[in-house]
């Protein structure tokens, strides 16, 4: 009988489209003695540099209503312990992997990306990190600066790209110019910059003021985003922000999302990316429609 | 060491006074894999994200100590009995075993894994010591569960409001003695006291850190700490950590 969760993106066939967030899932080996990690679509592993990052001081975490702040700062072990450690352990679970890259220059991003090829089913590359050559300004606000990086990783790999867009900044104008520079697909959106203020202190409570915020307070502003670039592109686009339910996923496959990222909702329960495969297998259970009949479903007046 | 999973917790009895309070849960199958130390994920409900507690383990029931912060500890000290809540757990490492005697200080909520871990310590034979600090006689709520620890309990006020007046940490020096091993868990000034007076005699200390943390289990990477022997994060390597590899915050 056929999966009604089965996709196929940018020729890679996942057995649904449930796929952790970077950031929020680690490398996976936290996770694997719960559940099988090949049991979900994806698994999209932390953010990778060419050399180990220490990360931003702490407090790295405020929560917000409905939602959190995050500042990590890029913490991550560097590429080469990621690829002795990590990348071959989690293939060897079964596990499909999307790895999430970053660099100071689009060079450094195109040597993560050659370097992990050969174990990942895809590449995201991470736009919203600060481009160091003009002023710390994330490449997700200049369409050149992105394209460029994009060129970089497309040239260094041959594994399908996908650009992480931003949602500030001109994203449309991002995609249009990571498309036109090679992009595959597209995942969208990452965090959105915000801040708390102690009132007792007077200080942010963030060591580095300010972080991304994250979970369903954003789940409108990513499915508004995600429907707008269906509407201008025919990459396959990964959705994330918010999402946590069944109906949440279904809602980012109307607005046109192929697969879907779950990410805050990890840190408030360990079980929730193999509870949404497991709503989303009893949703589908003798419909007689599927999940890709739901992508871009959206009825537009 | 049990692997950490999900476990349902139901709150079967609570005492409150203001700000603080404990939370007795019915909890069993969290309450045999606990070790003293080690700490819990814990639902806060209405909340987003889960707040990480050291909790006691007394008589099979989960005793979780809370004093109220925000939204998160409110929420918890105003949960009705009978109601269930969801733990990660058991999450880190527990505190190591002495050689002889135990010293234990503990202030604010660090009661919970000290009076947890010298009823444990008590159970194996070792002589135990707990000295507690706490402002005022309105953590007086948590003299009978000391007492029940089996350890010789000393009970200190700031304002000499209840048991003795001053901090637990300014005796210390002079009840201590050679062969003891410190643990202290509180605010950090006091576990900074206890950490120093335990390296004057050059006894072995082990204190428990706090830090914010989304997950506690190590993917958020939120719980980082610079410790001399180089950055860890606390839900993983820690929250127990030898007292010495701990760097405390210079005094205002």
């Amino acid at each position: 009988m056929r999966n009604p969760l089965e996709v196929e993106f940018l020729g890679v066939r996942f057995p649904n489209p449930v796929v952790t967030a970077s950031g929020t899932f680690n490398y996976g080996k936290e996770y694997a003695h719960l559940y099988p990690l090949s049991r979900l679509g994806a698994i999209t592993t932390k953010g990778t540099s060419p050399r180990p990052i220490p990360g931003a001081p702490p407090p790295r975490i405020a929560e917000t209503e409905a939602g959190m702040l995050n500042a990590i700062g890029l913490e991550n072990k560097g590429v080469d312990a990621y690829l002795k450690d990590e990348l071959p352990w989690l293939k060897a679970q079964g596990a499909r992997v999307i790895v999430n890259v970053f660099g100071e220059s689009p060079a450094e991003f195109a040597l993560v990306a050659g370097k992990v090829s050969p174990y990942a089913d895809l590449v995201e590359v991470n736009l919203s990190c600060p481009n160091v050559h003009a002023g710390g300004l994330p490449y997700a606000h200049d369409p050149e600066a992105a394209a460029d990086v994009i060129r970089a990783v497309k040239d260094a790999t041959d594994r399908p790209v996908l650009a992480k867009l931003s949602p500030e900044g001109p994203t449309l104008k991002v995609a249009e110019a990571a498309e036109h520079a090679g992009a595959d697909g597209f995942s969208l959106i990452n965090t959105i910059r915000g801040m708390r203020i102690d009132l007792e202190t007077k200080r942010p409570v963030l060591g580095h003021k300010t972080g991304g915020l994250s979970g369903p307070v954003i789940k409108p502003i990513a499915v508004r985003l995600v429907w707008e670039l269906y509407q201008n592109t025919d990459k396959p686009i990964l959705g994330m922000g918010g999402i946590r339910t069944v109906e949440d996923a279904l809602e980012f496959a109307l607005a046109g999302a192929r697969m879907v990222a779950i990410g805050t909702a990890t840190f408030a329960d360990p079980y929730a990316p193999i509870k949404l495969v497991q709503g989303l297998e009893a949703f589908f259970k003798d419909r007689g429609d599927t999940w890709l009949d739901w992508v871009g479903g959206a009825q537009v007046r | 060491m049990t692997a950490w999973d999900d476990h349902w917790m139901r709150l079967v009895s609570k005492e409150v006074h203001g700000e603080r309070g404990v939370l007795v849960f019915e909890a069993p199958t969290l309450a045999e894999a606990l070790e003293p130390g080690q700490f819990l994920n814990l639902e806060a409900p209405g909340r987003l994200l889960r707040r990480p507690m050291a909790p006691a383990v007394v008589a099979g029931r989960v005793l979780v100590f809370v004093r109220a912060r925000g939204v998160g500890t409110r929420s918890l000290l105003g949960l009705p009995v009978g109601a269930s809540l969801r733990a990660l757990g058991p999450l880190g490492n527990a505190f190591p075993l002495p050689a002889g005697r135990a010293v234990l200080v503990s202030g604010g909520t660090g009661v919970g894994p000290m009076l947890f871990l010298a009823r444990r310590l008590a159970a194996l034979g070792h002589e135990v010591v707990l000295f507690h600090g706490a402002r005022d006689a309105s953590e007086g709520f948590l003299l009978p569960f000391l007492r029940r620890s089996a350890a010789e309990v000393r009970f200190f006020t700031e304002d000499g409001s209840l048991g003795e007046r001053g901090f637990p940490t300014e005796l210390l020096p002079f009840a201590l003695r050679p062969g003891d091993t410190v643990y202290a868990v509180g605010p950090e000034p006091l576990m900074e006291k206890a950490a120093r007076a335990a390296q004057a005699m050059a006894l072995p200390a082990y204190v428990s850190l706090e830090a914010p943390m989304a997950c506690g289990v190590g993917s958020c990477l939120s719980c980082r700490v610079e410790l001399r022997s180089g950055p860890v994060h606390v839900c993983k390597a820690g929250p127990v950590f030898p007292a010495e590899e701990v760097f405390f915050a210079e005094p205002a």
